[in-house]
């Protein structure tokens, strides 16, 4: 007769292993014969028990049957790894369990249960196989039903990953649809944005057309006028002219009553033409065929010939026609002819518009660098309507109003005076408020300084020396058109006391000269305090090539006798140029 | 074995039925299902019906008594019904007496319990 009998062993390491065990002991409780109530106490120990060793490195169960001293049931518990078990845990067993032995030590123990069973000790061993055969079968049944479900779970994870994926996939489809939407959109925004672009370019070729043909309209009008206007000269001429000697014929032929509507006619005449001659030169300007051509021009002068001709002009003895005075006037380079006819222009427009007070001319310089010159025509009349003011300097266009009346007219004398200060290179401005008058600026580039005005066009004393009596004599009228008295020297000696001496503007020197020669006055000249701001310049018989330039440093220039001349002279002086036929 | 036990709704009441040995997992995965039933439906009781739960151990105790607390606060009364002979007996004798866990003998019982204090409470309004 053996003294035990395995039945059966199992570890414990996950949770499911706890349900498996506390199934297990059922089984082996339930076969061995125990009563329902120790079936579950047994298998609620096991339970406390397993779920309290899970976390150790080895536990396991053993169950075995025993003979002696009577048949029991023995289940041995043991583990290793681990601490020991909790009190609460220890004490549930004992509850559950009649006879519990226990070792615990500090990382391992045991715990044995025992259970006595109503199996004949006589028949011990066949009893224990009979056991150990339904158990075998019982708990093989019960393993195949887990192994059964846990792969039912892993067809279930398996059906869950391949949902996931399918998932994944149809999100991956939408991501695609909605990226060959995003491209679509894209598509047609750029094929959108290409016609607006045809768009805009065919709008720009449309633009530039339209810009033509309005610069041919222009020019056709221009044509027109500067052809209709020549076309009718001549037929007018022929009226002013006849009606003239119709005026002059005896007055045995002519009645007082006729001879009156002859003089209307030819003065009417006159009127006519002044109009069509005002058209032919805006259509001349306009046509580009009016060429400014500038020379100095003595402002005081042309204003004074102005006031000759505008002075009867003034309508009403109630207006004061107010020019400036002619000293100290600006000088201006520019075509004289263009600016008179602007400021008759100007000034007859506005003695045109004024009943009472006064119209005055200024003259100012202004501008950053004093660069402009401008003048101004200024009226106490009847002014211009600032909503008006823009339109004015349109061809043919004329203020409304009752102030019009009696008073001929184009409306070409503003376009006109503007078109030509353009060509000048200046500006026409306006300034003006109804009631309290207009004040027209023309504004003209200034000369380039140094030009003209300022410089005078002659020295009071000028010095030359040169040993050569015929040159000098030939040279002598040449010097006296630059300077009002000229010092002749033979040598360059005594030169330095000459200009100390007289105070010498200008020095000219030869440089060939028998004692002291033109490079040592130079020199003497340029080291000397008092002298070195008079300008020197050296005129030489020899090639310019010859010269030593490096020690002529201080001359203003260094000319040849053979080509000298008095406009070279006057520039190297710094003088203004000269004005050729003066004398 | 992860299974989820099913969740019936009869009227105001939810009724649990464990028709299998309970492991840890589906214990507390029916905590959960039910904590989320019981709002869904508003439930004013809970039936868990243990008749065919053979081991009740102290884990399992314990869950049926947090069940009972969470629907109370929740606003549901929890009757556990069914309870075999040899589980009271083990329950006692693990010293565990489901404490705040209303008990009845069975399905009828315990949806009577619930009826009544349902009655009682509409009284009381």
């Amino acid at each position: 007769m053996t003294g035990a009998v395995q039945l059966l062993a199992t570890g414990i390491s996950a949770e499911q292993d706890v349900f498996a065990l506390r199934r297990d002991g059922r089984a082996v409780a339930e076969i061995v014969g125990l009563d329902p109530q120790d079936q579950i106490r047994l298998a609620t120990a096991l339970s406390e028990f397993g779920r309290d060793r899970i976390g150790c490195a080895d536990a396991t169960c053993r169950f075995s049957l025993r003979a002696e001293p009577a048949a029991i049931l023995e289940v041995a518990l043991r583990w290793s790894g681990g601490p020991a078990p909790a009190a609460e845990t220890l004490l549930s067993m004992r509850r559950l369990v009649r006879e519990l032995d226990q070792e615990i030590g500090c990382r391992r123990g045991r715990i044995i249960l025992r259970y006595p069973v109503a199996v004949p000790l006589e028949d011990f061993a066949a009893a224990a196989e009979r056991v150990t055969e339904a158990l075998s079968m019982g708990v093989a049944a019960s393993r195949e039903e887990d192994l059964r479900a846990q792969t039912r779970d892993l067809i279930v994870a398996l059906e869950e990953a391949r949902a996931h994926g399918e998932e994944l996939k149809l999100l991956n489809e939408e991501l695609e649809q909605t990226n060959s939407g995003v491209m679509a959109l894209y598509a047609e925004l750029s094929s959108e944005l290409e016609q607006t672009n045809i768009g805009v370019v065919a709008l720009h070729a449309e633009l530039e057309d339209k810009t033509r043909r309005l610069r041919e309209a222009s020019e056709a009008k221009t044509r027109f006028w500067a052809n209709v206007s020549h076309e009718l000269r001549g037929p007018l001429n022929s009226v002013i002219g006849l009606s003239r000697l119709l005026a002059d014929a005896p007055p045995e032929e002519l009645g007082e009553a006729q001879r009156q509507q002859v003089e209307l006619i030819a003065s009417s005449g006159a009127t006519l033409r002044t109009l069509v001659d005002e058209l032919l030169d805006v259509a001349k300007a306009e046509a580009g065929q009016l060429i400014p051509q500038p020379a100095p021009v003595d402002l005081g002068l042309l204003l004074a010939e102005l006031e000759a001709v505008m002075r009867p002009a003034v309508p009403n003895p109630g207006v004061a026609l107010v020019f400036p005075e002619p000293a100290g006037l600006p000088a201006l380079v520019t075509d004289e002819t263009m600016l008179t006819r602007i400021l008759r222009n100007l000034v007859g427009n506005s003695l045109k518009f004024t009943e009472s007070g006064h119209v005055r001319i200024e003259v100012a310089v202004s501008g950053s660098d004093r660069d402009r010159i401008e003048i101004g025509v200024e009226d106490t009349g009847i002014g211009i309507p600032e909503q008006e003011q823009a339109r004015i300097f349109e061809e043919f266009y004329q203020v409304r109003g009752p102030h019009q009346r009696g008073k001929a007219g184009t409306g070409l004398g503003l376009p006109y005076a503007r078109r030509l200060a353009e060509l000048l290179g200046g500006s026409l401005t306006l300034e003006s408020a109804p009631g309290r008058g207009t004040r027209m600026t023309v504004s003209l580039p200034a000369p380039a300084a140094g030009a003209a005005a300022d410089t005078p066009a002659t020295v009071p004393c000028l010095v030359c020396a040169d040993d050569d009596p015929a040159f000098a004599a030939v040279f002598r009228p040449t010097l006296t058109r630059l300077a009002e008295r000229v010092i002749e020297l033979r040598d360059g000696a005594d030169l330095l006391a000459t200009v100390r001496r007289e105070g010498a503007d200008a020095v000219v020197v030869d440089l060939d000269m028998p004692i002291v020669d033109g490079y040592e006055a130079v020199r003497l000249l340029a080291e000397s305090e008092d002298l070195a701001a008079v300008p020197v310049v050296v005129v030489t018989g020899f090639a310019l090539a010859d010269v030593d330039m490096a020690r002529l440093g201080h001359a203003r220039a260094v000319l040849a006798k053979e080509s000298v001349d008095a406009s070279r002279l006057a520039r190297a002086l710094g003088l203004a140029p000269l004005d050729e036929g003066a004398s | 074995m992860s299974d989820r036990v099913p969740i019936l709704r009869i009227g105001e009441n939810l009724l649990v039925s464990i028709q299998i040995d309970l492991d840890d997992q589906t214990v507390m995965n029916l905590q959960e299902d039910l904590a989320a039933q019981v709002v869904k439906y508003g439930a004013r009781g809970v039936v868990i019906d243990i008749t065919a739960a053979e081991i009740v151990d102290s884990f399992v105790g314990r869950m049926l008594s947090t069940i009972a607390s969470v629907s109370r606060l929740l606003d549901a009364e929890t009757v556990v019904v069914g309870m075999r002979p040899a589980v009271a007996i083990t329950l006692v004798e693990l010293g565990l007496s489901l404490g705040g866990v209303r008990t009845a003998l069975n399905l009828e019982q315990g949806l009577a319990i619930l009826a009544k204090r349902a009655s009682a409470g509409a009284a009381g309004r």
